[in-house]
């Protein structure tokens, strides 16, 4: 068996014709492609095939990239247990790969292999056909070995998409370099995301900031007390829209069907039980306990959150972009075996936030090691990708 | 103790769009089952709803024709329960924000006096699919029917304002009027296109109270409705006189048994925000250009008909009250028939034989224009009443004009003088005794001796000339 991937494309598609006839692509299968099996990491689809192509699949193909298979993913994307996202790239065995970042999976798993992870801006890129969890905070996201990969990428996928309403019609579809000069940009640290560090990790953090502060960056501290209550207002809001979205999947049509139920009723809730894993059925029992018992609680998390919301909007006026470490090192080395709702949550503190905003953010490596995490305003994407640009060269130039 | 009703309804009417709500899969939910569907109504994985923008113009209008006020911002939740005529797990319907608020409708009361009855709301939403209940051999079998699974709804929801089946049932023969005039559904309840149910209390005469309803529903007309809510008010009121508790639930209205029988408790899912729907902005210029859209709506056509064709008040409330009725009375005269004429003929032959026919009047093979050209042969004498209802049937079965149909008939009336002169003598000498009964004032013998010529002249004669012609001879 593949270690890495789920399905492999046994007719690889790249022509070499077209802008990126270059890159070969992998995929996850909660992203629609005709044809492929497309079980999103759950019983719940088991054996199920794609009936079309997602946009960004059809997209990516347009402009004449191979898409070289699927590799192996946590359930419908949410958190990173059983994931094998970025190994495909990281072996070499693809340019890039796509996956869904309901919380900062993408630029988590790019962490763990030491790549590039990005999160475009929420309604940027079309959810047509990808098999989603979370639909007001997930976005497709991006992860390569450098800045440009992704640039290039984007710049296939995004834009308005007769598909997807969601999409504003005048979201942006260009995004061709633009010029980084560190003297005219400010990067504002929030305070409540840098103390909830470990000691060793803000050590780590601060020599970041340091290195880009000698570049010429203009680093600033801005506070934000409510910074906890991202992860926080994501966890119900999130395991709302997970509870209503994964009702669907009641293995009538495809999926585990339990046999010997008595009537449909029973059929329902044997298959749906035997469906899905532990964490996710801990998550949908969160969200159906909000949805049906305490439905005021979700609705201050939707309040909460608008507020959150116009907090950030308020930040990201006083520095250009925003810098925050990516992860607590203490969170990734809780054990895998048995990890709970709260052990995922942990390992998205830092990152959450920006799906809750439909902020986009960016994951960079540097020096080979930890990295930091890049965020700008929503639809800002074209700037923050010309500034992990810049940072990866000032790096590889040994600045 | 007296008790008094407190009634409220809502009001499913489906929308007559080419395609489903989101997306663009016909509307027709009567073809072989199954066959109108795709990803996105069968809710495969990835699919992404596309709000219809005809969907959204049809409520709207529908809105406005029920003097609702269209909201700048409306949107679609996720209206969660689980049913197998609903595999996705929840329904797309707007809980929170929906497109209209408030409107009515005027009706009379059962005292004869003008009563208002308010409108909370209007929402659009999608139709879920259709279970088909079967036998295969002894195993009773549930069959889904896609096809109706994302159809445009809209639900009206009113203020408990009711008080009586009369107040339900004027409510929606108005409403009904209304919206077949804005031209966004059918709005039959026989059909389905119009779906009620009934949100029934009871509490003691003159008090203020709001008891614990009891939704009804499964009504197929708008007498189902009146009889329905006349059996809960009835049945809740003898268990409010004997003190037992009226409790929170669903009851079906059986029509053959005429009483309402227990289903189920009531449920109301939790409503979450969709974020793959976008909400539906009306800016006050969209909302204004809508408005201007509107047609004449029944009362104002109803006016002009007294104004412009002398009708009396009765009359015109009477075809203003169905559009295409409306619309084939102003198509005759249109063509020249006198209003008298044409309501007449309308209300008392045609109507009548298009009903008999199980026939639409806006769809029927009678167009206006060859109804007025019949018509028109009765006013220039050509035929008379009696040979121009005979047409009227022939126009139903074939494409011939009247004026064909009558010469290959030999409908054409009698009205040579001489010709008359002779059938009238026949007549007079045959009948010696009607003439003397009428020679010493009797009346009715005229009546007589003119049916007498009439079926001497195989119903062909022209009765007026008839009467004037043996007038002047029995003078």
């Amino acid at each position: 068996m593949d270690s890495v991937f789920f399905y492999r494309n046994p007719n690889p598609d790249a022509s070499g014709n077209g802008p990126l006839g270059h890159l070969s692509i992998a995929t996850q299968p909660n992203i629609s492609i005709a044809g492929w099996p497309a079980e999103a990491g759950s019983h719940a689809l088991a054996g199920y095939t794609a009936l079309e192509d997602a946009s960004v699949a059809a997209r990516l193909r347009k402009k004449g990239a191979n898409l070289c298979g699927a590799t192996r993913m946590s359930e419908f994307g949410f958190g990173l247990k059983n994931s094998l996202a970025a190994q495909a790239v990281q072996k070499g065995d693809a340019n890039a790969e796509l996956v869904l970042d309901l919380a900062g999976e993408c630029r988590l798993a790019a962490l763990h292999e030491g790549l590039c992870g990005y999160k475009p801006s929420y309604g940027l890129v079309s959810r047509y056909g990808l098999i989603g969890l979370i639909p007001s905070m997930e976005a497709c996201g991006i992860i390569a070995r450098d800045c440009k990969t992704i640039r290039d990428i984007l710049e296939a996928v995004a834009g308005p998409d007769e598909y997807d309403f969601s999409v504003p019609e005048d979201a942006p579809v260009s995004f061709s370099t633009q010029g980084i000069d560190p003297e005219k940009i400010s990067l504002g640290v929030i305070e409540e995301a840098r103390s909830a560090l470990s000691d060793e990790d803000r050590v780590i953090f601060d020599a970041r900031t340091q290195t880009l502060k000698k570049a010429g960056f203009t680093i600033k501290t801005l506070p934000f007390p409510d910074f906890s209550l991202f992860s926080l207002v994501h966890r119900i809001v999130g395991s709302v829209e997970a509870s209503s979205c994964l009702g669907r999947y009641d293995s009538v049509r495809y999926g585990k069907r339990v046999p010997g139920a008595k009537n449909w009723n029973e059929m329902y809730l044997q298959s749906r039980g035997a469906a899905f894993g532990p964490l996710l059925k801990s998550y949908l029992f969160q969200g159906a306990y909000f949805q049906f018992e305490q439905f005021s609680g979700y609705e201050d998390a939707c309040r909460i959150r608008a507020r959150l919301l116009s907090e950030m909007e308020q930040l990201t006026t006083q520095a250009d972009f925003l810098i925050l470490p990516a992860v607590n090192s203490a969170s990734i080395h809780a054990p895998n075996t048995t990890e709970s709702l709260d052990d995922t949550y942990a390992k998205v503190f830092h990152t959450a936030f920006t799906n809750v905003t439909g902020q986009p953010a960016f994951y960079l490596p540097f020096e080979g090691n930890k990295g930091v995490q890049l965020a700008g305003p929503r639809l800002s994407d074209a700037r923050l990708l010309a500034l992990g640009e810049h940072i990866q060269n000032m790096q590889q130039r040994g600045q | 103790m007296e008790f008094e009703a407190v009634i409220g309804l809502e009001i499913h009417v489906e929308l007559n769009c080419a395609t489903k709500l989101f997306c663009d899969c016909p509307n027709r939910p009567g073809d072989e089952p199954n066959l109108n569907t795709c990803p996105t109504c069968l809710w495969f994985p990835g699919a992404m709803p596309r709000t219809s923008r005809e969907a959204v113009q049809k409520a709207s209008l529908l809105c406005l024709g029920l003097g609702a006020e269209l909201q700048p911002v409306s949107a679609f939740d996720q209206k969660v329960y689980y049913y197998p005529d609903l595999p996705k797990g929840y329904q797309l319907s707007q809980a929170h924000l929906p497109l209209a608020r408030g409107g009515g409708m005027d009706i009379i009361d059962e005292e004869g006096r003008p009563k208002s009855l308010r409108i909370h709301h209007i929402h659009m939403e999608e139709d879920v699919a259709k279970l088909v209940h079967e036998m295969e051999g002894r195993t009773p079998i549930s069959l889904v029917d896609f096809n109706r699974a994302g159809s445009p709804l809209v639900e009206i929801v009113t203020e408990p304002d009711f008080r009586s089946p009369h107040d339900a049932m004027e409510f929606l023969k108005a409403l009904r009027t209304q919206v077949r005039y804005v031209g966004s559904s059918e709005c039959s309840m026989e059909n389905g296109t119009m779906r009620v149910d009934a949100n029934i209390s009871v509490r003691p005469k003159g008090t203020n109270l709001m008891n614990t309803k009891v939704e009804v529903k499964n009504m197929n007309s708008v007498r189902h409705v009146g009889d329905a809510i006349a059996f809960e008010i009835s049945r809740q009121s003898a268990c409010a006189q004997s003190g037992e508790a009226i409790v929170l639930h669903t009851r079906l209205w059986d029509p053959d048994k005429k009483v309402t029988v227990a289903m189920r408790a009531k449920f109301e899912g939790p409503c979450v925000p969709d974020p793959s729907v976008p909400s539906i902005v009306l800016t006050p210029q969209a909302i204004e250009q809508m408005r201007a859209q509107l047609p004449e709506m029944p009362a104002a056509r109803a006016q002009r008909l007294v104004t412009e064709h002398g009708l009396s008040g009765e009359e015109a409330v009477y075809l203003s009250t169905d559009p295409d009725v409306a619309g084939y009375f102003e198509a005759l005269t249109g063509h020249g028939v006198l209003p008298r004429t044409a309501m007449h003929w309308l209300t008392t032959q045609l109507i009548p034989a298009v009903r008999e026919r199980r026939q639409e009047l806006a769809k029927t093979k009678v167009t206006p224009a060859r109804f007025a050209a019949l018509l028109q042969m009765l006013a220039r004498d050509e035929i008379n009443a009696n040979a121009a209802r005979e047409v009227l049937s022939h126009l139903f079965d074939s494409d011939e004009t009247p004026e064909s149909i009558v010469g290959a008939k030999g409908y054409k009336q009698v009205s040579d003088p001489g010709a008359l002169d002779k059938l009238i003598d026949k007549v007079l000498a045959e009948q010696q005794a009607a003439v003397a009964d009428l020679k010493s004032g009797q009346g009715k013998a005229m009546g007589f001796l003119i049916g007498q010529v009439m079926q001497a002249s195989n119903s062909k004669a022209n009765p007026k000339m008839i009467r004037d012609l043996m007038a002047k001879k029995l003078a």
